[in-house]
């Protein structure tokens, strides 16, 4: 009798454990959607493409925002991407040198990372020296927090090729260079891009990282790499700060926005491989 | 060596090189908060910002308390309920809705942090102030752990919205062992006649190694996030046992003060050694954490 009651009161609590654990994402998508949504219909299309309004009734737009994440994931991919690709070949193709095992260990290391700490490394060896914030030091900072993610995907992808294939491709003569860019990459192609796009995710709902890099400018469009830039993230950090229901309302705008951004990417992804480490 | 192998080595320089000159940017930057505070910097709450360096005094503890206590808290609550889902996940879990549940789970763990920024500010903390805070604070405010006046921004509401942020990284380690363990050894206890709460208790047994890594690694995750905790934890210096106070915790200190903090000679140094306390603290933890996840996927 009693073996029934525990057994029942197990099957209850792992029921209730799973519906505690996936409520908070309905409830934030619905929370974004019913306070972010009226914002955008009664803003318009101009809410992507204006500027930030003075504090008050206006709700304008966040146009340089939207910009500012675009480039700062777009110039953080150009560089973090091909170095952290070949890291990622370097780990596969030497699984058992000193360096490769350091390197797979530090990968790890630096995805668990509190990215505060990148972002205060940057401002002291990119920010103070130039002294301001500019969208290439954001940039930079992005680079250190997406190139683990892009590393360890291409290296698990890398691995998961089976080894009938590079014994065949170098039974055709190629050399190591070719083999594992002509073959095994287009083999691995699915998990390699898999890991790009999870850095570009990365990199465009990152807030953290470019708090002290990035500067934010959201009265101003882009005007240069060595000036402050803003970006979509950070500016929903400044702005549900502050006092004024304006600006919580642009804020619950951005939100829905980079939910959307975040999903469009993620989804995806996500249903086109089984496994998604993060 | 190929030459392919050294055509690779800068990349793998790079990332080491960056680590490096991380750990000795912090180090040195640290330095003479930790030369002119000594050991005081980590063992009291201070925070006197003068523009005068002599009369500057600062001490990190109210930050390693907070950063500490809204953790333990996050796993207190999201362990349980990880170990929980990964077994329905594994166990009992309709095939139908197996991956809708893993799906979700992923989706959360990638989800940016600002989106539970701003949930947790404008929706949780209000809810846990109205409905969990003040009911307890009525009852039982001479118990010290609900001893202050709940605002709603304080340890308690961080370490529940840790709790939801870590909960989908500890739970795919746990799912992902769990998953492993070997058939026979659930049919041979389901053959005893044991029911599926003793038969789960005994194969939960077999992934001790995978639960405390991931505690671990939750615990780093949960000590090194900054912008959704620094929302809610109040921001204040304090050192209070209650659940209800407000307080800092290390990320949030860096976070917040860190923009103004070059008015004052020594408060950059302070707050690049409390970075270090946390680059120290994390490294270790995730390389335990690591350790153990290692020593279980291939016993």
């Amino acid at each position: 009798m009693l073996r029934k009651l525990k057994n029942s009161l197990f099957l209850i609590y792992i029921v209730l454990a799973t519906f505690l654990v996936t409520l908070p994402l309905f409830h934030i998508i619905f929370s974004v959607f019913i306070n972010g949504f009226p914002v955008i219909l009664k803003a318009g299309l101009s809410f992507l493409t204006e500027t930030l309004p003075p504090p008050g009734e206006e709700l304008a737009g966040i146009g340089p925002a939207i910009l500012g994440t675009f480039i700062l994931t777009f110039l953080s991919s150009l560089i973090g991407i091909p170095i952290a690709t070949l890291a990622g070949i370097y780990a596969a193709e030497y699984p058992n040198s000193f360096f490769s095992r350091a390197t797979r260990t530090l990968l790890l290391v630096m995805i668990e990372f509190p990215t505060i700490l990148v972002s205060l490394f940057v401002m002291s060896i990119v920010v103070l020296p130039m002294g301001r914030f500019s969208a290439i030091a954001g940039a930079i900072a992005l680079v250190i927090v997406m190139m683990p993610y892009v590393a360890v995907y291409t290296e698990q992808a890398l691995k998961s090729v089976p080894e009938r294939y590079r014994e065949a491709a170098y039974a055709l003569g190629l050399k190591r260079k070719q083999v594992v860019f002509r073959v095994m990459f287009s083999i691995a192609r699915k998990g390699i891009v898999t890991g790009f796009l999870i850095g570009i995710a990365k990199a465009a709902g990152e807030t953290a990282p470019i708090l002290f890099t990035a500067g934010g400018a959201y009265r101003t469009f882009f005007i240069g790499l060595d000036k402050p830039v803003g970006a979509i993230p950070l500016l929903i950090y400044d702005l549900v700060q502050q006092p004024y229901s304006n600006y919580h309302e642009i804020a619950w705008g951005s939100a829905l926005i980079l939910l959307i951004v975040f999903l469009a990417i993620f989804i995806p992804v996500r249903l086109s491989v089984r496994e998604v480490k993060l | 060596m190929d030459k392919f192998k050294i055509s690779l080595f800068p990349n793998i320089s790079l990332i080491f090189g960056i680590f490096a000159l991380m750990l000795i940017v912090f180090f040195l930057n640290s330095l003479p908060s930790i030369q002119k505070f000594g050991i005081e910097l980590y063992t009291t709450n201070v925070w006197k910002a003068y523009e005068y360096e002599h009369e500057e005094r600062y001490g990190l503890l109210a930050a390693i308390y907070g950063s500490v206590y809204t953790s333990v808290i996050a796993l207190l609550i999201s362990i349980p309920l990880s170990i929980g889902f990964a077994i329905f996940v594994v166990d009992f879990a309709p095939k139908k809705i197996k991956e809708p549940l893993i799906v979700i789970t992923d989706v959360m763990a990638g989800l940016p942090t600002i989106l539970y920024g701003i949930w947790g500010l404008f929706v949780l903390a209000p809810f846990l102030r109205d409905y969990i805070m003040i009911p307890l604070y009525k009852t039982f405010s001479y118990i010290p752990l609900f001893s202050y006046p709940p605002t709603g921004y304080c340890y308690f509401t961080a370490g529940v919205l840790l709790a939801i942020m870590v909960t989908p990284f500890a739970t795919a380690i746990v799912r992902e062992s769990y998953r492993m363990v070997p058939r026979i050894y659930k049919e041979g206890a389901f053959a005893l006649g044991l029911t599926k709460y003793e038969t789960t208790k005994i194969l939960l047994k077999y992934i001790k190694p995978a639960i405390v890594a991931g505690t671990l690694l939750a615990f780093g995750r949960a000590i090194g996030e900054t912008v959704a905790v620094s929302l809610v934890v109040g921001n204040t210096f304090n050192v209070h046992p209650s659940l209800f106070a407000p307080g800092y915790t290390i990320s949030s200190l860096i976070a917040n003060q860190f923009g103004n903090a070059f008015i004052y000679d020594l408060m950059p140094s302070t707050l690049f050694a409390a970075g270090l306390s946390l680059f120290l603290i994390g490294l270790s933890v995730n390389l335990l954490g690591l350790q153990y996840l290692k020593r279980w996927r291939y016993a």
